[in-house]
């Protein structure tokens, strides 16, 4: 019944933006007032503010119907999160007690022991789509914590956002907008109609397709829900579709992302092939599992905890309580290893694409070009995340080859990032590139096996990304449009709030603690991660890079953080022009940043003994808490071992932080230090920097000259083989045409037209009988008469 | 004796008045009324149309009345009244309903356009209303003086209101032409009546064949037969007479100048009503002279005659359509054509109820009745919109070429749709009813082609004809939906109440083609009809 329940409320959370949009987008123009009416950008907000609502209720539900077990479960974890020692024997009998509520969970639907703390996952069906012989395509529904977590995290953030979204857009509401960054072909700006209404269509539907994936049962529907943020990625990067950037980064990014996709697509099939099924959980009717899923059919050793398998090394595929499941011939049904990675790093691609990582970043910069609600909405805090959601979501099929592939895309990405965004000069593609770089820590979390660390990351990042995002779009709409930084400058008393929640927004991606155990969300998360990959790399040693990168990395972070808060509020201005007509935003926009600022700050409050660790971890998988030891093969710590070296990470990561802080003050805080004649001197590093690393042009070299040269040649051969072949045909049957028609028109038309011209005068002699003259007619009847007597009597003698 | 006669004659009249002449009844009082208030200037106050309409109204509620009287005693026994005189079965009461309905539907066209005015309504309406009653007349006609009585009875008015538009020249040569062509072909007609009557010592159609196998020397009704042939004589004059009214081949002279010089409200009555009579009378006199095995060698050669006078007929009325530039005139060779395809019916008729194997094909009989009845139907809807719209683009343009139809389209839809329904069905085109129609009549063909060879010929012409006629209908509509209206053109302006009456037109020529409930329904009364008049051979 609670499955219903939640399944009820998380339904009309998921459905409103979709009614809204299908709303906005048809009706939303007529209006009285159709170009200057807000009447759909709030609706959008009612249908994704109800969506919080319902969410909330539906988190709350979920908790009292299992009485917020898995927040009490955690409660040991305290003292290690405070970075304190004391673990030990106490942390083994959590530990134990963790595995236990962890199989139930996985078997949730039957085990009827599961009543005693509550059910924490549900799943079924909302919709079956369609039936191919055993493979069924459904639209299913998967709930657990995580999943209400994202719910209310994605929804409250989209609230703030649409909100803010309402004054930032407002300069569409116009029949006439003057897009100054466009130009037609005789250099004037480009003039049309405002798209107010359609903005808030666009964001509705997003939300909408973000929520379904979030929401999605099975894999084939987080594929579906996949592709259609990423259509709406597509919209929202070409809102001004008129500039030439803005169409080309939308295409950049839907074409990167079907990259990934490719890949995904590739795990699709490995995992249909072998598992016959797509569905994460098992449907259970009356305890009795109908429908089994995916996560239940691998199942893990005792000891090890890796998968089980066979003698040849295939893993086996078992039933929900773990016997083997046998095929028709009445084997043992397994799939092989290797395709078992392959399927995992598929649909990794995927998260890759969509998560930005190495080496499909370079989309998620250019689609800043979007409106900036955009890119605080869909390519930080929720779109991009979903990258990480679905390795999170996915992760117990996920073999050690691909969580280590995992590992170091996320440390190659949050490096590569992190050095860009240092040497980045426009505002919004600094966080962008700070995005990317936190996106590769929540996936080095992953895959380091600090499963909740990266999801714990996921949630606090999205906060204060979305926060920041929301603020740069505050410095520009106050600035008019301007968004480089070298233009900026003192800016804090002009807009305080801005600056101010801004601040608030840098402390907590460093990382930086507080006092009274308010730290920032930051801290607990990024230090869960640093923790989860020390851990790994003591097991590990070969693999060190992973734990230098990323504490090095936070110290780059907290740098070029920093670096743009002092370049933007800080010191005197240094475009005179530009500082006296910038002003605070009008309160819709800035109510959201201070709405924002709170949870960005506090969110994590607790750390991993307070609320929001322990929603996210109450169903992380059950192989995480003891971690994976099986012979020959990389080390999984286990949660204790992670905890072990919780506070020595902590430690390195925050003298990091505080480092890169003081000198991105020196540097650009103070004016001791010329940072243009820094800049000269070290020119070779700072231009292999600001050209990405050559990311683009190398891409450009790899594959797009080499496309063009083979387009080129396929056009050569096209013109000069195919067409002459069919310019050839074409004229043979123009040849034959000309034929054709001659005998058309000579034969086939002369003996229609001749039948026709019999007819016709036919017709025409007939008329000279009838001439009107009465004498004649009745002379007719008489001769009429006659005739017939004449030929009644000839014809029928005797 | 004699006061015996008139006893019965009596008993009879009051007997038969309410029941079973009840709507030539309301018709007659209906003529003496309006010709009462004309009398007592009543007419100003109450516009003569309504007491026409309300008339025509009571007339057709009276046949409805004996419609469902009949229907609910199924099987009633067909019955003679009068003296014999008429006869009363489905057939009859089918065609009174037919023609009362029609009656309204042209009274209610007269008005929209205005013919006549005030000053004449009585005069018109009481030729329109006598008119009919001279065709119901013919409907029930069981003896050839009835035969005559209604022939001429439906004639007379005819003649008078062909030249009721007294202005013009062409109205009154028409009507001239018309009631010297009618004169001349009554007088071949009586004579042929008398012939007949004479050889066979009796009038009553419904005896005919009996007596003609009696007076037959040798049994056999064959041409060798002194007596066979005079009769046979007979019978062919009868049919010129009848011909005459059905316009067929080659006694067809005065309709296209009859329509022409005729306003197009009346010549839609005459091709439509005055036809339906005739072929009421031709069915009776045809199933008279039939079902005996004596006649029935004479009788298939009569029925391959008609087959054959079928086909020139409508192979005639299309190729002389062609080259017409007055679209009345063009409608009335239509009208001969479409005579022609009716033709058929009866001669398919003949041949079936004349064949050895009559008693088998009882279905197959019925149902050719029923198609032509089912024909007579949707010819009223679609020869009076065809007709109605003439009238209506006449009353704006002053011009009845086809020329003035040019662009109609951009002008008024409601009337340039329903024209083209009505040409579309009256090509036969699915889904309309004349399609229904006329694949009722060419199976019915078909059916007799298997007992006859010369019935697949007449099927062939029949559909060949229908390709021939596709040319001279479709210039209208390529006039009507495809040319530019010229610019000095009248323009023409639909006030409501008219696009109302001819969208209903066509809704039901639409409807009697796609409706199946309604289809069904009106083939099974049609073809009960039939079998109602089959009655007669039955005994």
């Amino acid at each position: 019944m609670v499955g219903e329940t939640l399944k009820f409320w998380l339904m009309i959370a998921w459905l409103l933006p979709l009614a809204g949009f299908a709303v906005e987008i048809f009706f939303g123009f007529y209006s009285k007032n159709p170009r200057g009416s807000k009447a759909a950008a709030w609706m959008a907000v009612a249908c994704i503010g109800i969506g919080f609502l319902c969410s909330a209720n539906a988190l709350r539900i979920w908790g009292n119907a299992n009485e917020w077990c898995v927040l009490e479960s955690h409660d040991t974890h305290g003292e290690h999160a405070e970075g304190e020692d004391g673990h030990g024997e106490e942390a083994h009998e959590h530990k134990a007690a963790d595995e236990n509520s962890h199989d139930e969970h996985a078997v949730s639907a039957t085990d009827h022991d599961a009543e005693k703390t509550g059910q924490t996952a549900y799943s079924g069906e909302i919709y079956r789509l369609a039936t191919f012989g055993s493979l069924t395509i459904a639209m299913d529904y998967y709930i657990d914590s995580l999943t209400l977590v994202m719910f209310t995290m994605v929804t409250f953030i989209a609230t703030c956002i649409h909100l803010f979204a309402i004054g930032y857009m407002s300069d569409e509401l116009v029949d006439d907008y003057v897009d100054h960054f466009a130009h037609t072909a005789d250099g004037k700006h480009v003039h049309r109609p405002g798209r107010f209404y359609r903005f808030f269509a666009f964001l509705s539907l997003f939300c909408f397709a973000m929520l379904g994936l979030v929401l999605a049962g099975n894999i084939f529907q987080v594929f579906i829900f996949w592709e259609l943020v990423g259509i709406c990625s597509f919209l929202l990067i070409g809102f001004y579709t008129e500039r030439k950037s803005a169409s080309n980064a939308a295409n950049k990014a839907f074409i990167m992302n079907r990259i990934g996709d490719f890949g995904f697509l590739i795990g699709l099939m490995v995992l249909w092939t072998f598992f016959g099924t797509f569905r994460f959980g098992d449907t259970a009717q009356d305890n009795v599992v109908t429908e089994q899923g995916l996560f239940s059919m691998v199942h893990r050793d005792a000891e090890s905890h890796d998968f089980m398998t066979d003698a040849d090394g295939e893993v086996l595929i078992t039933d929900p309580s773990g016997h083997v499941l046998k095929d028709e011939a009445g084997k043992a049904r397994t799939i092989p290893y290797f395709l078992l990675v392959i399927a995992g790093l598929g649909v990794f691609a995927g998260c890759v694409g969509k998560s930005a990582q190495f080496p499909l970043q370079t989309w998620l910069p250019d689609a800043m070009e979007g409106p900036t609600p955009v890119s605080a909405l869909v390519h930080s805090a929720t779109m991009v995340a979903a990258g990480v959601y679905l390795a999170g979501r996915f992760f117990p099929m996920f073999a050690h080859e691909v969580l280590l592939t995992i590992a170091y895309t996320g440390c190659i990405t949050l490096f590569i990032a992190a050095t860009i965004a240092v040497v980045a000069t426009d505002i919004k593609k600094v966080l962008a590139y700070s995005t990317i770089s936190q996106l590769g820590y929540m996936m080095l979390g992953i895959g380091v096996f600090g499963w909740a660390a990266g999801l714990f990351h996921l949630i606090t990042h999205a906060f204060f990304k979305s926060l920041m995002f929301l603020c740069s779009g505050s410095v520009i709409h106050g600035c008019h449009h301007e968004q480089e930084m070298p233009k900026m400058g003192g800016l804090l008393k002009k807009m305080p709030i801005t600056a101010l929640t801004m601040l608030i927004g840098v402390f907590a991606i460093s990382g930086f603690p507080m006092l009274f155990g308010l730290h920032f969300s930051g801290f607990h998360s990024k230090d869960a991660i640093v923790a989860s990959a020390l851990a790994f790399v003591i097991a590990n040693p070969i693999h060190y890079l992973l734990f230098v990168i990323p504490l090095l990395t936070a110290g780059i972070t907290a740098f070029y953080m920093f670096r743009l808060w002092f370049f933007t509020f800080w010191g005197a201005p240094r475009d005179q022009h530009v500082h006296d007509h910038a002003h605070e935003s009008p309160w819709i926009m800035a109510a959201p940043l201070v709405i924002l600022a709170v949870p960005a700050w506090l969110c994590a409050y607790g750390g991993e003994s307070g609320f929001l660790y322990g929603m996210l971890t109450g169903d992380e998988p059950a192989h995480l808490a003891t971690g994976v030891t099986a012979a020959g093969k990389i080390v999984l710590p286990s949660h204790h071992e992670i905890h072990q070296v919780h506070g020595d990470a902590g430690v390195l990561a925050l003298l990091a932080a505080f480092s890169g802080a003081l000198i991105a003050y020196i540097l650009y805080g103070t004016t001791l230090v010329n940072v243009e004649a820094m800049k000269k001197q070290m020119s070779i590093v700072h231009g292999f920097l600001t050209n990405k690393w050559h990311f683009d042009d190398l891409y450009d070299a790899l594959f797009m000259r080499p496309a063009h040269k083979v387009a080129a040649f396929c056009a050569w051969i096209d013109k000069t083989i195919f067409d002459t072949i069919l310019h050839g045909l074409a004229k043979a049957m123009i040849v034959i045409a000309n034929w054709d028609r001659m005998f058309d028109e000579k034969f086939v038309d002369g003996f229609v037209n001749l039948v026709g011209d019999a007819t016709q005068s036919v017709g025409s002699s007939l008329k000279v009988v009838q001439t009107g003259k009465l004498r004649q007619y009745v002379m007719f009847i008489v001769l009429g008469v006659v005739a017939l007597f004449a030929v009644v009597f000839s014809t029928f003698p005797g | 004796m004699f006061s015996d006669l008139l006893n019965k004659l009596n008993s009879d009249t009051t007997g038969s008045l309410q029941h079973h002449f009840g709507a030539e009844l309301w018709l007659s009082v209906t003529i003496v009324v309006m010709l009462l208030f004309r009398l007592l200037s009543l007419d100003r106050f109450v516009p003569t149309f309504i007491v026409a309409l309300v008339g025509a109204a009571a007339a057709g509620w009276a046949a409805f009345g004996q419609f469902s009287e009949i229907v609910a005693a199924d099987g009633v026994a067909p019955l003679t009244f009068f003296g014999d005189m008429l006869r009363h079965d489905l057939f009859s009461v089918f065609f009174r309903i037919f023609l009362a309905l029609f009656l309204i539907l042209t009274i209610a066209l007269t008005v929209l356009t205005g013919i006549p005015d005030n000053e004449d309504a009585p005069d018109f309406y009481s030729l329109l209303l006598g008119a009919t009653i001279g065709m119901m007349i013919m409907a029930s006609a069981n003896n050839l003086l009835m035969l005559f009585l209604g022939v001429e009875m439906a004639s007379v008015p005819s003649y008078a209101m062909v030249g009721f538009l007294k202005g013009r020249k062409p109205s009154s040569e028409a009507a001239l032409k018309y009631v010297v062509y009618g004169a001349g072909a009554a007088g071949v007609m009586l004579y042929g009546i008398s012939l007949v009557a004479g050889v066979l010592g009796t009038g009553d159609m419904s005896l005919m064949a009996e007596r003609l196998s009696i007076v037959a020397e040798s049994g056999s009704a064959g041409f060798g037969d002194p007596e066979v042939r005079t009769v046979a004589l007979g019978v062919m004059l009868v049919m010129v007479g009848l011909a005459f009214k059905l316009s067929l081949v080659p006694f067809h002279f005065w309709c296209p100048d009859a329509f022409e010089g005729a306003s197009a409200e009346v010549a839609g009555f005459l091709s439509v009503a005055s036809k339906a009579g005739a072929f009421a009378l031709l069915v009776r006199f045809c199933i008279g002279l039939s079902g005996v095995p004596a006649t029935a060698e004479l009788m298939t050669a009569f029925g391959i005659g008609l087959g054959a006078i079928a086909c020139v007929t409508a192979t005639f009325g299309n190729l002389a359509a062609y080259t017409q530039r007055n679209i009345k005139r063009l409608l009335a060779y239509s009208t001969i054509a479409h005579a022609g395809y009716m033709l058929m019916a009866v001669a398919a008729l003949l041949v079936m109820i004349n064949s050895g194997s009559a008693k088998a094909l009882t279905h197959d009989i019925n149902a050719c009745i029923g198609g032509l009845l089912y024909y007579l139907a949707v010819y009223l809807f679609m020869n009076l919109g065809a007709f109605a719209v003439v009238a209506l683009v006449r009353n704006y343009t002053f011009n009845e070429d086809v020329d003035s139809f040019k662009g109609l389209i951009g002008q008024s839809p409601a009337l340039c749709i329903t024209m083209l329904v009505c040409l579309f069905s009256l090509i036969g085109v699915p889904p309309f009813g004349g399609w229904v129609g006329k694949f009722m009549i060419f199976a019915s063909v078909y059916k007799a082609a298997q007992l006859h060879w010369a019935m697949y010929v007449v099927l062939a012409v029949g559909g060949l004809n229908t390709v021939f006629s596709v040319f001279y209908y479709l210039r209208i509509i390529r006039a009507m939906v495809l040319e530019e209206r010229p610019a000095d053109a009248p323009s023409v302006k639909l006030p409501s109440m008219e696009g109302y009456y001819v969208c209903v037109l066509a809704g039901m020529v639409l409807l009697l083609g796609l409706a199946p409930g309604l289809v069904n329904g009106l083939t099974a009364i049609a073809s009960k009809a039939g079998d109602s008049v089959m009655a007669v051979i039955g005994r």
